[in-house]
């Protein structure tokens, strides 16, 4: 059984360094994520790939992608820094629990860049979404059309994820500045698709009137819970993921409104990184990209949400595949989901 | 011959080890003194949180809320040296493991004065446990006295032997062979840890040699609640934080201490193998990453894996008894 | 010493005293209240009323350690070592002082026992050795032997006897149960009998003491047990039948040794034994569920092998265990509970054809009888009525063989009823049962032919005409059929004890 298991791993080595050695680049760059099976973060993995292939600089991906925690996520990087790769990029299981990860890494002479979420060690380069203003466009916009008053239904995202907590500043500055509003519900959906739908049918359940649901980007099954109990199409706001942005072009009665939070940023990331291994460093350590409203009400939104629509994507996927000036990638490409020598 | 037989399985593991490291050293060949430090980091949480379910499990149990048990215990500790001072931590420390200890005696009284199944106490357990950390954190937090992080970082400088030697020792390795050996020992040497084995081997023939049942599963259980808060502590230790939703350490300490020769129904094992199996299970991890293997695939493999140690050694076990 | 205790009855009014340096027999038929007495002088069980003295001071038993710390140490029936502890650890465990163990085992006859071995390791016959080698070494004040000789090979078994007969001398005492005649009488001084949980007599030990044991043992059911015999003109009517199922020369593990009968068609055949015997073993060899270690069974006069309990099945063999919970999915409806035989053992996972099966069940149910107001749990059922069930779930598939393992164990006496004459029709339509009773009674009450297991053999296959309680009883304890003559019959079995094999 060793034998084999050696014999196995060492075949798929001798694979590995056969498929590298074709492709083009000279750098490694390792990738460490925390959550498994999510629409976004699948998305962002294959920016991450589509950019390095798309960029040639890279010859080697090294993904360690799977569901742990802090301390799971520094043995990654720490794995990562063994397996010698020159930059990393990461999307935080938590900000400062891989504090002291990411510091080896940088004294081993990595470039850190994390990703979607900000990280507290100050040697890391941070290149996110500005997740305040995505939370602060949204909900100044979903207010605006609850005539200022009335009951919000809160559904925010992961508690404790530096991305929930900047969002709930920036929901925070929203309803400072709409004091008839109130939050007649706040739940935690984990991001997680069926965890959000039940808590909102069971929200529906009590019969408490609420006038708008701002969600944290668990958007679409919301839509279908509303349509499926039959309850009152309340506006609702959500980020650009494709099967919600369908129902905004569709859904009739629907009023509501995407803002755009690109799960392409990781692909932003891999660009960050090269850019910094190359010598261009950029002015700030935080680079943040600003977000978009796209709703379907006037003219000029629905316009919008048209041309974004992308029923090819999976409905779990944001349709901003891609960020300006940040990557280089073909829709092709990033629907294929693959990396250099793959 | 008698040793084979009885530390066969354990010398079997740590072969494999000594294999997948050479293995790793053929892959990555800078591998050296300071990535096995961070193999033992890697190991440290989960060291502890394999020996709780040890305990449990050599004396015919199974204590599904080892996980909760150290996230509990991380966020406590967390939050209570959050801006404390440094000396507050030398508190801290006993108090959750006295923490740990209470619970763990908990779940055991629990079991033994309902007569409810373990899975199902430590079941409902494991849902207090994981409420009553969201209600200490809401979110991952906290902080960690500075002495307390250092305690793994590094190595032990050792007087009189050469630094090569020392680079790899490193101090997360030394913690933990300490703190296992000072309650593992001593618990070995006494005749609690006989009533372990016995109630696990035999719950009837143990209770008529005159093995106070009930109070040694409470025990059992209690040390498990120890060990689970060494285990949530050397989570605060390593991230800083304390974190309210335990991480992947249930399922993983169920696998290793199968991998570690802990037979389910209990009653055999020790807790050599299941450490051994850790740093196994932790190092086929690092190969698999160094080796970039598409990581939907790593789940796949690590299972693998397991499944056929296992049952290599079903089979190996097999054919020495009918031979 | 002595004790009473109250509660389900188990035991009345129990007392059993024990002299210094006495071998005293505890004896009574099964459920007598023996095992009772061993738990509660062993502190496995607690007991309600009642005082233990030992040396004339009151011991307080909670639990085997006070049993021990009382200086009453006992040897069960089933070694009670840790299987996955070295024999070291486990005389570490009940702090008992190795030399004197080691000692003793040599004495027992066991020369080259490895300590480091694990108790797992170690053959089922020398673990008994080890238990009492055990119990020996911390010389206690009573020691208590439950069957002690029953897995031992013969000169193990001596042995023992002579360890024990020695140990008598230093002027400790001892308990001893034991189904065996032939050891008491060699080995003991004085027998306490119990019958329905009460001490019904101390004897001395003499020669043709047996008889006067047995009478103890039953009481006035001899008289009652005569008055109670059925009419064997029913017996005799199936005198031509063919033979459906034929056991020739079973071997089943350690238990069942050499069982050969036949078992006619249209006949209810009893199956008597004290407990453990190798009749459990018995039964679950014809049912399928273990695999004979020798001998053969034949079906219809052809030899088969069953591998599963549905290869008996298909063989046309039902069995219906005593223990109603093996066979019933309790929380499932007596429709369910009916059915599932036939739904799962004959279709093999195709559709259930769910008209036919309404029909078949409906009759099984009418013609047993069952009381169907609850018929939706099947656990709301009384006992008598879940056992019914399991019976006609067995007749709606129409199994030509039934096994009934002690049915009518905790049922009331009018569904006992019920269950006879449910037997003796399944007779008359041609259909063969072997029927296991604990209740010796219920022979002459359903059965047509008694076959008597001793030791795991046949000792005796009695007429019904004959089998009443007496006769059975004696048949079960290995006594030769007509022992009426007391006189020489101790003469007679001492001396075939050499020539046990």
């Amino acid at each position: 059984m060793r034998m084999l298991a050696k014999f196995g791993l060492a075949a798929i080595a001798a694979g590995l360094f056969a498929g590298t050695a074709m492709a083009q680049g000279t750098y490694t760059i390792g990738v460490s994520n925390t959550v498994q099976g999510n629409g976004w973060r699948e998305e962002m993995i294959c920016a991450i790939k589509a950019q390095a292939l798309a960029s040639g600089k890279v010859a080697k991906l090294n993904i360690a992608h799977r569901n742990t925690d802090a301390a799971g996520q520094s043995e990654d990087i720490r794995n990562l820094i063994s397996a010698k790769v020159n930059a990393i990029v990461v999307n935080p299981a938590d900000p400062a629990g891989i504090q002291a990860a990411l510091a080896e890494a940088t004294a081993a002479g990595i470039t850190v860049v994390a990703v979607d979420q900000a990280v507290t060690e100050p040697s890391a380069y941070i290149i996110s979404n500005n997740q305040e203003q995505y939370a602060y466009l949204g909900a100044k916009w979903l207010f605006e059309q609850m005539g200022g008053k009335g009951n919000v239904v809160y559904m925010r995202g992961a508690a404790g994820a530096s991305a929930d907590s900047d969002r709930d500043k920036g929901f925070k500055k929203a309803l400072a500045e709409f004091p008839d509003v109130k939050v007649a519900q706040e739940t935690f959906t984990g991001w997680q698709q069926d965890q959000g739908k039940q808590q909102i049918l069971d929200y529906i359940a009590t019969g408490v009137p609420f006038d708008g649901i701002w969600t944290s980007g668990i958007d679409n099954v919301i839509v279908d819970a509303l349509v499926e109990s039959q309850a009152t199409l309340v506006p609702v706001v959500g980020a650009d993921n494709a099967g919600f942005v369908g129902q905004l072009n569709s859904v009739e009665g629907l009023k509501g409104a995407a803002v755009t939070n690109p799960g392409s940023i990781g692909g932003a990331g891999v660009t960050l990184a090269l850019q910094i291994l190359e010598g261009q460093k950029p002015a700030q350590q935080t680079v943040l990209v600003e977000p978009q409203l796209w709703e379907n009400v006037t003219d000029e939104g629905k316009a919008k949400l048209k041309g974004a629509a992308d029923p090819s994507l999976s409905p779990e996927w944001p349709v901003s595949i891609s960020i300006p000036d940040w990557t280089t990638y073909t829709k092709e490409q990033i629907v294929a989901c693959k990396g250099p020598g793959e | 011959m008698r040793f084979l037989r009885q530390h066969g399985w354990v010398a079997g593991l740590f072969a494999l080890f000594v294999v997948l490291f050479i293995l790793t050293k053929i892959i990555q060949p800078g591998y050296g003194a300071g990535d096995f430090g961070s193999l033992v980091r890697a190991v440290l949480p989960y060291a502890f949180v394999v020996a709780a379910q040890t305990v449990v499990v050599i004396a015919g149990g199974i204590d599904l809320s080892v996980a909760s048990m150290m996230a509990l215990t991380s966020v406590t500790a967390a939050s209570m040296m959050a801006g404390a001072s440094e000396e507050y931590a030398l508190f801290v420390v006993p108090f959750v493991l006295a923490l740990g200890f209470a619970l763990g005696a908990l779940n055991g009284i629990l079991i033994v004065v309902t007569r409810v199944p373990d899975i199902v106490v430590t079941l409902a357990t494991l849902f207090m446990l994981q409420g009553a950390a969201l209600l200490v954190l809401g979110a991952p937090g906290g902080g960690a006295a500075e002495w307390l992080k250092n305690l793994i970082i590094g190595t032990v400088p050792l007087p009189g032997i050469p630094d090569g030697l020392t680079t790899w020792i490193p101090k997360a390795l030394v913690l933990m062979v300490v703190l296992l050996c000072i309650v593992w020992i001593p618990l070995m040497r006494s005749r609690l840890g006989l009533s372990i084995y016995a109630i696990g081997s035999n719950q009837l023939a143990a209770f008529r040699s005159g093995v106070p049942v009930a109070r040694t599963k409470i025990l059992a259980y209690a040390i498990a609640g120890l060990f689970g808060a060494m285990g949530g502590l050397s989570l605060t230790m390593s991230t800083g934080i304390g974190a309210p939703i335990p991480g992947p350490y249930l399922l993983a300490s169920v696998a290793a201490v199968v991998l570690g020769g802990v037979a389910l129904g209990g009653g055999k094992g020790g807790l050599l193998g299941p450490i051994v199996a850790v740093f196994v299970l932790r190092l086929v991890r690092t190969d698999l990453t160094l080796l970039a293997i598409d990581p939907n695939v790593t789940a796949i493999v690590e299972g693998t894996i397991m499944v056929a140690v296992v049952m290599f050694g079903a089979f190996i076990v097999m054919r020495s008894r009918s031979s | 010493m002595a004790k009473n205790y109250g509660a389900v009855a188990a035991l009345k009014n129990t007392s059993l005293s024990v002299l210094p340096g006495e071998v005293h027999a505890l004896m009574g038929a099964n459920g007598a209240g023996k095992s009772t007495l061993v738990k509660i002088l062993t502190g496995a069980i607690r007991h309600d009323r009642g005082t233990i003295l030992v040396r004339g001071k009151a011991h307080l038993v909670r639990s085997p350690a006070d049993a021990r710390r009382a200086g009453l140490v006992s040897v069960y029936q089933e070694p009670s070592l840790i299987p996955d502890l070295d024999v070291l650890a486990n005389l570490r465990l009940t702090q008992t002082p190795v030399e004197p163990f080691r000692n003793w085992v040599r004495e027992l006859g066991v020369p080259d026992l490895d300590m480091r071995d694990n108790a797992r390791d170690v053959p089922l016959a020398i673990q008994r050795v080890l238990d009492l080698a055990r119990a020996l070494a911390i010389e206690p004040d009573v020691l208590l032997l439950d069957e002690m000789t029953a897995a031992l090979p013969a000169n193990l078994a001596e042995r023992v006897l002579d360890v024990v007969k020695r140990q008598s001398r230093t002027g400790r005492s001892v308990i001893f149960i034991s189904h065996r005649f032939v050891e008491i009488s060699a080995l003991c001084d004085r027998a306490t009998v119990l019958r329905d949980g009460e001490t019904v007599g101390v004897v001395d030990i003499s020669p043709g003491v047996e008889e006067r044991i047995v009478e103890l043992m039953l009481g006035a059911k001899i008289e009652k047990a005569r008055a109670a015999q059925r009419q064997a003109t029913e017996a005799s009517a199936h005198g031509e039948a063919g033979t459906r199922i034929a056991v020739r020369n079973l071997r089943v593990g350690t238990k069942l040794q050499d069982v050969s009968f036949d078992l006619k068609d249209g006949e209810v055949a009893g199956v008597v034994a004290l407990e453990g015997q190798g009749q459990d073993e018995l039964f679950a060899a014809l049912a399928g569920s273990t695999k004979p270690s020798g001998g053969t069974i034949e079906v219809d006069g052809r030899q088969v092998r069953f591998s599963h309990p549905v290869d008996a099945v298909r063989a046309g063999i039902a069995y219906v265990p005593g223990d109603r919970s093996e066979a019933l999915a309790m929380q499932q409806s007596v429709r369910e509970n009916i059915a599932l035989p036939f739904s799962a053992a004959f279709r093999n996972w195709g559709p259930i054809r769910m008209g036919q099966e309404r029909a078949t069940v409906q009759s099984a149910i009418e013609r047993l009888q069952i009381d169907t107001r609850a018929q939706r749990e099947v656990q709301r059922l009384s006992g008598g009525n879940q056992q019914k069930v399991t019976i006609a779930r067995w007749i709606a598939v129409d199994a030509r063989t039934i096994l009934c393992f002690d049915p009518t164990r905790g049922i009331d006496v009018g569904t006992k009823q019920e269950i006879y004459k449910l037997l003796r029709q399944l007779a008359a339509q041609g259909k063969s049962v072997l029927f296991y009773t604990s209740e010796l009674e219920e022979i002459q009450l359903a059965c047509d032919r008694a076959i008597v297991i001793f030791g795991g053999k046949v000792v005796d296959i009695l007429p019904v005409e004959i089998a009443d309680e007496p006769a059975l009883t004696r048949a079960a304890y290995g006594l030769p059929r007509d022992a009426k003559a007391a006189v020489g019959i101790l003469a007679e079995t001492a001396s075939s004890e050499g020539a046990r094999p």
